[in-house]
């Protein structure tokens, strides 16, 4: 290595492409990638004793985490990933660095498939390919001075000598915003910002062209989060990186992202351009996301918590489409050629009875609150009719069940709950058929929604 | 503001006793909250808020202690001093004793909301059994009562299937489920006043929506009266009436939230709204506030944001502001601790503007390992 690469950092890269080129060219193709975990570990956890025959079987639950998941990733471009806590978002990025190893799919770096290439190709890979955490105070080891920390990744992949990763180092701690005395300091003498800049400096120390980043900015406080996003912004820039960048903020991924993921209990829901991602959302999961935040605008509508209920087990996803169960704008079954404000009262129904969320009623009660401006007629009135006979109070109940403890009453809400779901619920196509991701037409070839309203 | 609020906290100072020196938390803050008014309280962390919220129903133990200032709450007097025979502060008459406060205000009173719900559920016990402990101990009624009072409230946080989450333990649920069970907790002996201290920054953006909706309904059908303690501008803009902004251990802005977004009058808030991202419209590039904030050990002289402050000149080094309405319509009280304005008369128009160079000196004789974080606004 000569003195000159020492001090044009960019210079180095391996593949040397200019230090900032916005082509299209795709630098990470993702192809129907899958990572499922068995739930259970240990010597017995795999068998189910049960009393009929056979009395044994060997039966495994598995998680699945990230579900038949493509997408790619250009170039020195931003590609931002949301979704809620436990969707699997960072599941996808460490499999994608091949940290975890993929059920199933292919993972392309630069034309070479991750998926099934051999330890000692993967490892020198690896240098092309950094990661940032989280957890800036726990992804830095106490014991080591920061310069042995930014040093490290280059002594793995043998780059340069001693004093040549010394220089380095000191090189990009400046870079990076911090001083490059900084080198000879413990971790622990750095604020959480500062800790994250040392966390930059360490990933780009080998030249990496692509840099995953685990919600680096979410234990930071807004001002000094905004440092470390401009930071990010202007590394990005003068290296010519491409991030991968995880955030379950959507403030935070709108100002980084050129491109924008939806994520929703393993799958892609929908993804696009950025702009077109916030101003224009097609799924009813991204709309919904985008009305509960918070914006800061006190003149601003305040339209939160559209979404009911909570995300659902990844062991046991439901059918079809992963997020009816709480989507506000599930499709009508056909059998029953219900008008739009018929089945909107009847959903509304449904969900009141299955979430338990109104105190027990008299049946004319239940009746004014849901129906009263919806005559129903045929089957769904019978259904309807009988849930409403499952749960309505009447003068035998009248006393005790307000106060509710009694089991025989709470399980006629949960049979009302079965009958209203098996009839509308588990009968519409948003159950029936998983939704195919739905192309865009037009130039932007890359948005795509799964869902069954867009097709 | 009307004369009679609910709770008044009047020049209240927290002290914490430590080896390395005195940390002055919280700096002679002062301010109201009206019946069933949500107010917020603001700030970044270190900024002292969840010492000032937790001072008012006196839970700040040693090293630290509230040193001056006077916190009432109706007409009772949670907290005031007086000076002694020999010119020592000691507790004045009125004042509430321990066993007052455990028995007659937390809880009854007012009740608190914190931001891990793990930590403040017992986890060896069930969820209903807590729950129904708490409202017998605190209502007096029988154990049965209690507990379909417990099932009523979780059922009316918006918990599903009350009756049978009743029996289950605080890890079979999740956080926002947590934490509506808190909520229920503090709303089950009717308070006048919740404390929340951060309670939804752990949850999920469609879970810390619903959990302020509920806390909004619930509101409106009690009454009750809310500090909302929170980092979150978002958060602020959408629930509180009224908005106080902590800067390290300072109240430096006071006033009804749209003035506070739409009328800002501390550069700190300012700039604390430049720096965020924001969902409803692309920033091409924040505007980050410099540096970090200063140790409460050793704060800087002067106006404590001045080691920051875009707009620091040579006054703000050595006059400390207080908080003072500066409000140009009569009847809005806008109150700012900013130099700026002309009531506070220092004239610094005239003073000269701080360099970066002064700024560092600042910054470093204030204690900070930061030297040099300003790399991110090259």
């Amino acid at each position: 290595m000569s003195g000159d690469e020492l001090t044009d950092l960019t210079a180095s890269t391996p593949n040397s492409h200019g230090s900032t080129r916005p082509d299209n060219s795709e630098l990470v193709r993702v192809d129907g990638l899958k990572k499922y975990f068995n739930v259970d570990s240990g010597l017995l956890s795999g068998l189910d004793f049960r009393f009929e025959y056979p009395p044994v079987r060997f039966e495994r639950e598995t998680v699945k985490a990230v579900d038949d998941v493509s997408f790619d990733i250009r170039r020195g471009e931003t590609l931002g990933l949301v979704g809620e806590s436990g969707c699997g978002k960072s599941t996808l990025a460490r499999t994608v660095l091949r940290l975890l190893k993929p059920t199933e799919g292919d993972i392309y770096f630069e034309g070479e498939n991750l998926a099934d290439i051999g330890r000692e190709e993967l490892r020198s890979m690896r240098r092309n390919m950094q990661m940032i955490f989280q957890d800036p105070q726990s992804s830095l080891d106490p014991r080591m001075k920061v310069g042995r920390i930014v040093e490290e990744p280059m002594k793995a992949h043998d780059m340069l000598d001693t004093e040549g990763r010394r220089e380095r180092a000191k090189e990009l701690l400046n870079r990076v915003g911090l001083d490059p005395e900084h080198y000879y300091r413990y971790p622990h003498s750095f604020s959480g910002g500062q800790r994250q800049r040392i966390n930059l400096a360490r990933a780009l120390s080998v030249n990496p062209d692509f840099v995953v980043c685990d919600e680096p900015v979410a234990s930071l406080d807004v001002s000094i989060q905004a440092q470390v996003l401009n930071t990010m912004a202007e590394l990005q820039e003068e290296f010519g990186l491409t991030y991968l960048f995880i955030a379950h903020d959507l403030s935070v991924i709108r100002h980084i992202s050129d491109r924008v993921a939806i994520m929703y209990l393993g799958e892609i829901v929908e993804m696009g351009e950025k702009e077109e991602i916030f101003e224009n959302p097609k799924h009813p999961y991204t709309k919904a996301l985008l009305d509960s935040i918070p914006v800061p605008d006190p003149r601003a509508s305040g339209a939160h918590g559209v979404l009911k209920g909570e995300v659902p087990s990844a062991t046991n996803p439901p059918s079809g489409c992963r997020f009816r169960t709480r989507c506000p704008s599930l499709i009508a079954p056909d059998s029953f050629n219900l008008t739009e404000e018929q089945w909107e009262a009847v959903r509304a129904f449904m969900r009141a009875v299955e979430r338990q969320t109104f105190d027990p009623l008299e049946e004319s009660a239940i009746r004014n609150r849901f129906f009263e401006d919806v005559q129903l007629y045929g089957e769904a009135a019978a259904v309807i009719d009988e849930a409403i006979d499952l749960i309505a109070l009447d003068s035998a109940r009248a006393d005790g069940v307000e106060l509710n403890g009694s089991g025989e009453y709470s399980e006629q809400w949960k049979d009302a709950a079965e009958i209203l779901l098996d009839a509308f619920a588990r009968t519409s196509v948003c159950a029936a058929q998983h939704p195919a991701k739905d192309v865009e037409a037009g130039e932007d070839s890359d948005r795509f929604v799964a869902c069954h309203l867009h097709r | 503001m009307s004369s009679n609020p609910l709770l008044s906290v009047e020049g209240l100072t927290v002290q914490f006793f430590t080896d390395r020196g005195t940390v002055t938390a919280v700096n002679e803050i002062s301010f109201e909250i009206q019946e069933e008014e949500i107010v917020g309280l603001v700030g970044e962390s270190g900024a002292g808020k969840s010492v000032a919220s937790m001072s008012l129903l006196r839970l700040i133990n040693g090293p630290g202690r509230i040193v001056e200032g006077e916190i009432r709450y109706k007409d009772r007097t949670l907290f005031a001093l007086e000076e002694g025979p020999d010119g020592e502060p000691r507790k004045r008459e009125d004042m509430l004793s321990d066993e007052e406060m455990r028995t007659e205000i937390r809880g009854n009173e007012i009740a608190v909301i914190f931001q891990d719900p793990m930590e403040s559920l017992n986890p060896v016990y069930t969820v209903g059994n807590q729950l129904q402990e708490f409202i017998k101990l605190n209502r007096d009624i029988s154990k049965k009562e209690a507990r379909s009072e417990a099932i009523r409230m979780l059922r009316e946080v918006g918990i599903s299937d009350a009756a049978e989450r009743y029996e289950k333990y605080p890890h079979e649920f999740s956080g926002g489920m947590r934490q509506r069970v808190l909520i229920a907790m503090a709303l089950a002996c009717k308070p006048n006043l919740i404390i929340a201290d951060e309670p939804t920054t752990a949850l999920d953006v469609t879970i810390e929506g619903q959990i302020l909706d509920l806390v909004q309904d619930l509101q409106e059908k009690y009454g009750t009266s809310f500090l909302w303690v929170t980092h979150d501008m978002g958060v602020v803009a959408d629930i509180c009436e009224q908005v106080n902004v902590m800067y390290l251990g300072n109240i430096v802005e006071q006033a009804p939230v749209d003035d506070i977004f739409y009328n800002t009058k501390h550069l700190y808030t300012d700039a604390l709204l430049d720096s965020m991202p924001r969902p409803d419209r692309t920033v091409e590039r924040l505007k980050a506030i410099k540096g970090v904030m200063p140790s409460a050990i050793d704060p800087p002289e002067g106006c404590p944001f001045h080691t920051r402050c875009p707009d620091a000149r040579q006054v703000c080094e050595q006059t400390h502001p207080d908080l003072r309405d500066v409000s140009d319509d009569a009847n809005i009280i806008h109150r700012s601790a900013c130099l700026k304005h002309d009531i506070f008369n220092v004239n610094y128009e005239g003073s000269l503007p701080m360099t970066d160079e002064t700024k560092r000196q600042a910054n470093t004789s204030a204690g900070t390992t930061s030297v040099n974080e300003t790399g991110a606004d090259r």
